[in-house]
């Protein structure tokens, strides 16, 4: 039996119709979709310390000398590819910023907080390094990353809303944002119901079609899903 | 629901017309759904074109076990869901109140009383708010609300009626205001 309640809700949730040409939007788009990981990955060389991923710079891969740099870089280039796929939504590959000078290490940090996603002016940054006056040479230590895409420099605007500079050039660096803007950050398997941020090992095992996005975590657990022990998305930014 | 599949499997082989069929049949059940959930007719445009986009370009992994609007609305929920965490998110760091409330001057027809509903459905947690979506949207039963979402039907079921009871004391709050 219907209640008033109902009669309301249905009456606010009325199907509306989409303008005109929806459809013809879509495979227009879908012919010009495509093709940016692999490009970008085709030109990005990475380099490792023992420690970590020290360098990454536009440029052909150079072989990597010891088996533990070559398992550093492998495993970096496997996030970047899954990451510029929009597959992944985190890095867990380890950095050594240990030959960045102190300032520009705390730029990186403080750039490495902005959460994927979203994007934060020049000055924000140079507020939470304490120097807020230091506007420009937070501009340039972000210009001198070592290691982008992995400290998210990309994520760091100029105030007036201009995107900046970037080291892969500023195409690359709206496309960066544009993918991350489309990539979700937490997804239930529907068949262990665990949520994992997007890219964590125990999710891949799950096919796309078992695959739900949360907002949160406690949304998750709202439904019956436990955070995943191996991603640990409760402490995800 | 067997011409459904059908048509999928022609989308999969990059039917044009096919998919125009799709868009035609889905297009406004979707809209309505996104339309409440992120508030202004521009994102649930945006949200709608992305899943359609998805749709088509992912419409091979389609398995036939599962019914097309069972597969239509978890991609769109999965957006629209993802969008309404970078809200969150993005509001938390502007120290300002999230907000998921739909757009209230947007709504057309009966101004007032849509107003009280977009309110009270704000005080609804997002899971129960998607499930009220999809239900009164598309008359969807809760089998296929727990398929959508990935849950199970008793979570559903708890799911709507609290939701439900939410929006029963906000619209009762707000008569006596």
């Amino acid at each position: 039996m219907k209640t008033d309640l109902d009669r309301l809700l249905v009456d606010y949730f009325r199907p509306e119709p989409p303008a005109a040409g929806l459809a013809r939007r879509v495979l227009k788009e879908a012919v010009a979709a495509g093709g940016d990981a692999e490009d970008l990955m085709g030109r990005l060389a990475v380099a490792a310390t023992p420690r970590g991923i020290s360098l990454i710079r536009p440029g052909r891969q150079a072989r990597v000398e010891t088996a533990a740099g070559r398992r550093l870089v492998d495993r970096a280039r496997g996030e970047l590819h899954e990451y510029l796929l929009g597959q992944r939504a985190f890095f867990s590959v380890p950095v050594d910023l240990s030959a960045a000078p102190e300032f520009q290490a705390k730029v990186l940090r403080a750039a490495g907080a902005i959460p994927f996603g979203q994007a934060r002016p020049y000055a924000w940054v140079a507020q939470r390094i304490g120097h807020p006056r230091a506007v420009r040479a937070v501009g340039t230590a972000l210009g001198k990353n070592p290691v982008p895409l992995i400290v998210p420099c990309h994520r760091v605007l100029k105030s007036d809303g201009g995107v900046g500079g970037y080291i892969f050039g500023t195409g690359v660096k709206r496309r960066l944002l544009g993918l991350e803007r489309v990539t979700p950050v937490l997804e239930g398997c529907t068949s262990t119901h665990i949520v994992c941020r997007l890219g964590c090992p125990q999710l891949r095992r799950a096919k796309s079609s078992n695959r739900v996005v949360f907002a949160s975590v406690e949304d998750a657990r709202s439904v019956g899903y436990r955070p995943c022990r191996v991603c640990r998305p409760s402490q995800a930014a | 629901m067997d011409r459904e599949r059908a048509l999928m499997r022609r989308v999969a082989r990059g039917d044009q017309a096919a998919f125009t069929e799709l868009v035609e049949g889905y297009g406004s059940k979707l809209l309505a759904v996104a339309r409440r959930l992120l508030g202004t007719r521009a994102d649930a445009e945006d949200a709608v074109q992305r899943a359609l986009l998805q749709c088509y370009q992912g419409a091979a992994s389609y398995e036939p076990r599962w019914a097309v609007s069972t597969w239509l609305y978890r991609i769109l929920t999965n957006i629209c869901v993802d969008e309404l965490r970078r809200r969150t998110v993005r509001h938390a760091y502007a120290s300002a109140p999230p907000a998921e409330a739909p757009a209230l001057f947007e709504a057309p027809g009966d101004a007032g009383r849509r107003i009280d509903m977009a309110r009270a459905l704000a005080r609804v947690p997002r899971e129960a708010r998607v499930l009220l979506a999809l239900h009164y949207v598309n008359g969807l039963g809760n089998a296929e609300l727990a398929r959508i979402r990935g849950i199970s039907i008793n979570t559903v079921k708890s799911q709507i009626a609290r939701g439900k009871s939410i929006l029963r004391a906000a619209l009762a709050e707000g008569e006596h205001a």
